[in-house]
């Protein structure tokens, strides 16, 4: 049972693997892209309240729903790291932390810019969802500085680990601040499936599509940097010396 | 599993849990303190005192809404269908405001009775809808309830 | 669904009913995050191979001068 474990940790089966899997789940990303990108722009119908700003949200809520996968991501991994010693998980908390703060910069830039027009305000410090996510910025920011302020890699990971099993609380207050508190932030839209109906087919799919996309773009960019990091790794093993040969 | 990493396992775990109890706990500490509003029924029970600026949210109530003509300075009323505050403010309103829609204003309650806002935002809520769908859902409220004043005539 | 584009001209296109700069704005910023995380670690592994590289055949060099005398 925990051959499979053992053979997801070893950097070279991922390099492999991800060798095979890369330019498929590349190509569906750019496909996926640009439907959703020429959806939302030219066929999304504007809202009777908000005009033509919902282009905005199909982004924002692509983005922002993504940036909520990183701590639990990183936490997951941290556990393996801090457990089992895997050098992979390591590897893919590492870079999935600076990621991780570009996804909740673009969430906090793009509601800001969608806020600004429709609530009448760019930023509001009272507002529970806001805040919270501004502090996941933060976080990830510090998850960075932390890598690099510890010199000794092993102790690094093992710190970077434990803030980012933490950070995953964070998480949980995001996703239910728009729920406990009376917030400016709208809630979540329950989808409905009829046409004729408030948040119809007609608004979601173009949403749904650009989610996709953007779950599709975080692993495809993920896993590019963690095979730069095996590469770097394990450039005195065989295989990536002969990787460098033919390449 | 080898012993010594369920160990280690059963500390990461046992740690997670105690933040996350701690964080609950003061999370549920601050309760009122992290809402960003209060609503026009608080306001009328009195939890706020008079002369501190907060922030109150609630609906435009429905035909409240007054504006002078020859400058920005504007009144309404906002509601939670159980009270409603009457508010007066001078400035650029946000482009979703209008009448039966959510509004959290800044300011304070004057010795009338009335929040003078000093800031007023826009709530959306979140139902997203096409104009056309809009409209059919309009319509038929309006069947609905010309139905039902029919039924009560005929009775 | 897939209901007739939005727009009649060019320039309703361009000027988004109004919230052009939002609108935009947003989509630019959605632009470069991608492309930057996507060239970024592409350029990354290109400088990489060729450090590697240098480095193999500076080695290789090495082993050889020590064979030589």
């Amino acid at each position: 049972m925990w051959m499979w474990f053992a053979k997801l940790g070893s950097p070279r089966w991922f390099y492999e693997i991800s060798t095979k899997w890369l330019p498929w789940l590349a190509s569906a990303m750019c496909i996926l892209m640009i439907v959703g990108i020429v959806w939302a722009l030219l066929f999304l119908p504007p809202d009777y309240q908000q005009s033509f700003t919902t282009r905005i949200l199909v982004i924002h809520v692509a983005v922002a729903g993504t940036s909520l996968a990183f701590f639990p991501l990183m936490a997951v991994a941290g556990t393996i790291t801090l457990v089992w010693k895997m050098k992979l998980a390591d590897m893919v908390a590492k870079h999935a932390a600076p990621l991780g703060a570009w996804f909740s910069f673009v969430t906090l830039a793009t509601g800001s810019l969608w806020g600004s027009v429709m609530w009448g305000t760019w930023w509001e410090w009272t507002d529970a969802r806001l805040v919270s996510m501004l502090f996941q910025f933060f976080l990830l920011l510090s998850v960075v500085a932390l890598r690099s302020a510890i010199e000794d890699p092993d102790k690094s990971a093992k710190a970077c680990a434990l803030l980012s099993i933490v950070g995953c609380i964070n998480v949980v207050i995001i996703k239910y601040s728009v729920e406990w508190w009376n917030v400016l932030h709208q809630p979540s839209s329950p989808l409905s499936t009829s046409n004729g109906s408030a948040n119809g087919p007609e608004f979601w799919m173009a949403t749904g599509v650009m989610i996709l996309a953007v779950y599709l773009f975080f692993i495809v960019s993920l896993t590019l940097a963690t095979r730069n990091e095996i590469l770097q790794r394990e450039r005195r093993s065989q295989w990536v010396q002969e990787i460098v040969r033919t390449s | 599993m080898k012993i010594h990493r369920k160990k280690k396992l059963g500390v990461i775990l046992f740690v997670a849990a105690g933040l996350s109890a701690t964080v609950g706990l003061t999370l549920f500490a601050l309760g009122q303190n992290m809402n960003m509003f209060y609503t026009p029924s608080q306001v009328a029970m009195g939890e706020v005192e008079t002369g501190r600026r907060f922030r109150i949210g609630g609906m435009v109530k429905e035909g409240s809404f007054i504006s002078e003509s020859d400058s920005l300075k504007v009144r309404f009323e906002t509601t939670d269908f159980v009270h409603a505050v009457p508010i007066e403010y001078e400035g650029i309103l946000p482009d979703l405001f209008r009448e039966g829609q959510g509004i959290v204003a800044e300011g304070s309650v004057d010795s009338r009775g009335v929040f003078s806002a000093s800031k007023v935002l826009a709530k959306h809520d979140e139902n997203y809808m096409s104009q056309e769908v809009k409209a059919a859902l309009d319509a038929a409220d309006a069947l609905k309830s010309n139905n039902s004043l029919q039924s009560i005539s005929e009775r | 669904m897939l209901e007739a584009i939005q727009f009649s001209s060019l320039r309703e296109f361009f000027e988004m009913g109004g919230y052009a700069f939002n609108v935009w704005s947003v989509y630019a910023i959605f632009s470069i995050f991608v492309l930057v995380n996507m060239l970024l670690p592409i350029l990354r592994k290109e400088k990489i191979i060729k450090e590697l590289k240098r480095r193999a055949s500076f080695e290789k060099a090495e082993t050889n001068s020590v064979r030589e005398p």
